[in-house]
């Protein structure tokens, strides 16, 4: 019966995620369709780029091979039937396919990701479970005075003050770049602080909240010693939000790689995103944006998945 | 009305708006009461905002090149920039893009969002799922990703900025509201009006708003202090406010390459935008705070 039960909530989940990437795709391309300027003019120029402005035959010779002059639903279907196939055409400016852009983009992006989650989560953890076991200790104050300084940082002069002190001035490790490990080091410890912050103030709360539980006073009368109800119960309430959050977390990690990979002049997703919208190369720009949602929504759904069946109230 | 000669038959004899004004009377005493501290501290920092726009005799944007990248003294308090403009007035006009633009996003969001939670929340099932998958629909991208590409495409100035971070930010309030009305549609009182045949705008008024403004201010001041950092991000990648006009971003992207020299170029904008959102995040938890307790 509870399979059943499984069956039919993941068909309204599947249901619903269908509806919110058709959503995404149609957003998607609204903004494109409706983004001012001559898109077959903006083709003409990158393609023959260094011959002067496009002839006026060869803007209406792209416009009849790009259909841009059809009505936009049209336009929308034969836009959305390239997408089904994952193809997401070549590069207005460099005419190499997005696809081999995007994926070798990707991997100085995770790289970065990895790094900085490891390092967030490796001191995120350890602080905020000490905190509450000891509430109003000193490490308790400095948790919680780092998470609320750390929340108000803007990640892009944190960037800059790490390259002023630790490449400028001490010169441990080189400012710009991609490369070895010693380039990933100062924007992996940026993004790293803003996991750090963020996961902190949200376990912290958690564990805050899963203590308040009243059960904890049935436990302790029959006699569960303090360890144990903290290593045990609370820790183990205090899981399932967790999980929940890291996943949303993971999707905005995307977000703060953007800021991070332009401060420090890195290759990555963010800095290709920031180019090719600077160059209005709307493939790249496209493939990008569908990127991030389809991440961002892949993971909401999964975790959902996952927290019906480590929460049996959510069934 | 007096005040002081107040009793419950001359309450009875008020006509509406005095009723109203009444209230709200009481409403503005008891907050006063409870947030004196932190009411007079903003207060205070308002107050020493005015007066720094009051005393300072430079103006933000006018270039002076004798005096480039003057390091902090008594006649420059922050130092000078690339053009010989003085940080410390940059920064207090910067205050008003920062802080302005983001009251004007968040609040625009807050209304966006709050109508399409109430239509959402409080009309059938059909209204509901169109808003709430619309509503997943935007959540989906990254805020800062989509506020990039919507200012990158629209073309990169502050109205485009502010139409993009409007489009990004309506959401969460459209989540709340939809869960908060869609608690109080279940309550007795709601369904008696519905069967009273009350009209709808009027239990939209009486009935749903004055339960969900306390939670939606809330999330207001946290959205205020993310649009801050919004801004200045997005101005910082060359998006938002164009140099030279003093946004605390735009200062930053301004003085980046004259970091080594002088890193006061840097350090000051980045600290202004440190402590607004710092005061406006601590705002936001005592307000939380407040309301989880008077809820209790």
């Amino acid at each position: 019966m509870t399979l059943n039960n499984f069956m039919r909530v993941a068909l309204i989940k599947a249901i619903s995620l269908i509806l919110v990437l058709l959503g995404v795709s149609f957003l998607t391309f609204l903004l494109y369709y409706y983004a001012p300027g001559d898109k077959a003019l903006a083709i003409a120029n990158a393609r023959y780029i260094g011959e002067g402005s496009a002839s006026v035959e060869l803007v209406e010779q792209i416009r009849l091979e790009t259909g841009i002059d059809r009505p936009f639903f049209v336009q929308f279907y034969y836009w959305a039937l390239d997408l089904i196939q994952l193809d997401f055409g070549v590069s207005l400016i460099s005419q190499e396919p997005v696809s081999e852009i995007f994926i070798s983009q990707l991997q100085e992006t995770m790289e970065l990701a990895v790094l900085s989650l490891l390092i967030g989560m490796s001191l995120a953890l350890p602080l905020s479970l000490i905190s509450v076991w000891k509430p109003k200790s000193f490490i308790d104050r400095f948790a919680i005075a780092l998470s609320s300084i750390g929340a108000a940082i803007p990640s892009y002069w944190l960037g800059l003050i790490f390259i002023f002190v630790f490449a400028a001035k001490l010169q441990w490790v080189p400012a710009y770049g991609t490369g070895s490990l010693a380039h990933l080091i100062l924007p992996a410890s940026t993004l790293g602080l803003w996991v750090l912050t963020s996961q902190t103030r949200l376990i912290r709360s958690f564990l805050l909240e899963a203590s308040a539980a009243p059960f904890l006073e049935a436990l302790k009368i029959r006699g569960v010693g303090p360890k144990e109800l903290f290593c045990r119960h609370i820790v183990r309430h205090a899981f399932v939000p967790f999980i929940t959050m890291l996943g949303l977390d993971l999707a905005y990690l995307l977000e703060g790689a953007v800021i991070v990979e332009v401060v420090f002049a890195r290759g990555g997703i963010g800095s290709l995103l920031v180019h090719s919208v600077m160059s209005r190369d709307f493939p790249i720009i496209q493939c990008i944006v569908i990127f991030s949602a389809v991440t961002y929504v892949t993971i909401n759904s999964a975790v959902e998945i996952f927290q019906w069946f480590i929460n049996p109230v959510s069934r | 009305m007096n005040l002081f000669s107040f009793n419950y038959l001359s309450f009875q004899k008020c006509t509406l708006a005095q009723k109203y004004a009444l209230a709200l009377y009481i409403q503005t005493q008891t907050v006063f009461k409870k947030h004196s501290f932190f009411l007079l501290f903003f207060g205070l920092l308002i107050g020493l905002v005015l007066l720094g726009f009051a005393m300072t005799p430079y103006d933000p944007v006018e270039t002076n090149f004798l005096n480039r990248l003057s390091s902090p003294s008594w006649k420059n308090w922050f130092g000078t920039d690339q053009m010989g403009r003085d940080i410390a007035t940059r920064i207090l006009y910067g205050a008003g893009w920062s802080v302005g633009l983001a009251l004007i996003v968040s609040t625009a969001g807050a209304v966006i969002g709050m109508i399409i939670g109430l239509l959402a929340g409080s009309l059938g099932r059909f209204v509901d799922g169109f808003c709430m998958r619309m509503t997943d629909s935007f959540f989906a991208f990254p805020e800062l990703i989509a506020a990039i590409v919507i200012t990158g495409v629209l073309g990169p100035n502050t109205v485009n900025m502010v139409i993009a971070l409007i489009l990004v930010s309506w959401m969460r309030f459209a989540r709340l509201v939809r869960a908060l009305t869609g608690d109080i549609k279940q309550r007795d009182y709601v369904v008696q009006a519905k069967l009273n045949k009350l009209p709808y705008y009027l239990i939209l008024s009486r009935h749903y708003l004055p339960n969900i403004i306390l939670s939606v201010v809330v999330i207001w001041t946290s959205s205020w202090s993310r649009t801050i950092l919004s801004i200045s991000g997005l101005s910082f990648l060359g998006f938002g406010v164009q140099p030279p006009q003093a946004e605390w971003g735009a200062m930053l992207l301004d003085g980046k390459p004259y970091m080594l020299t002088a890193p006061h170029v840097m350090i000051f904008p980045g600290i202004a935008v440190l402590v607004t959102v710092l005061i406006l995040n601590l705002m936001g938890d005592h307000f939380r705070d407040h309301l989880q307790s008077s809820e209790k």
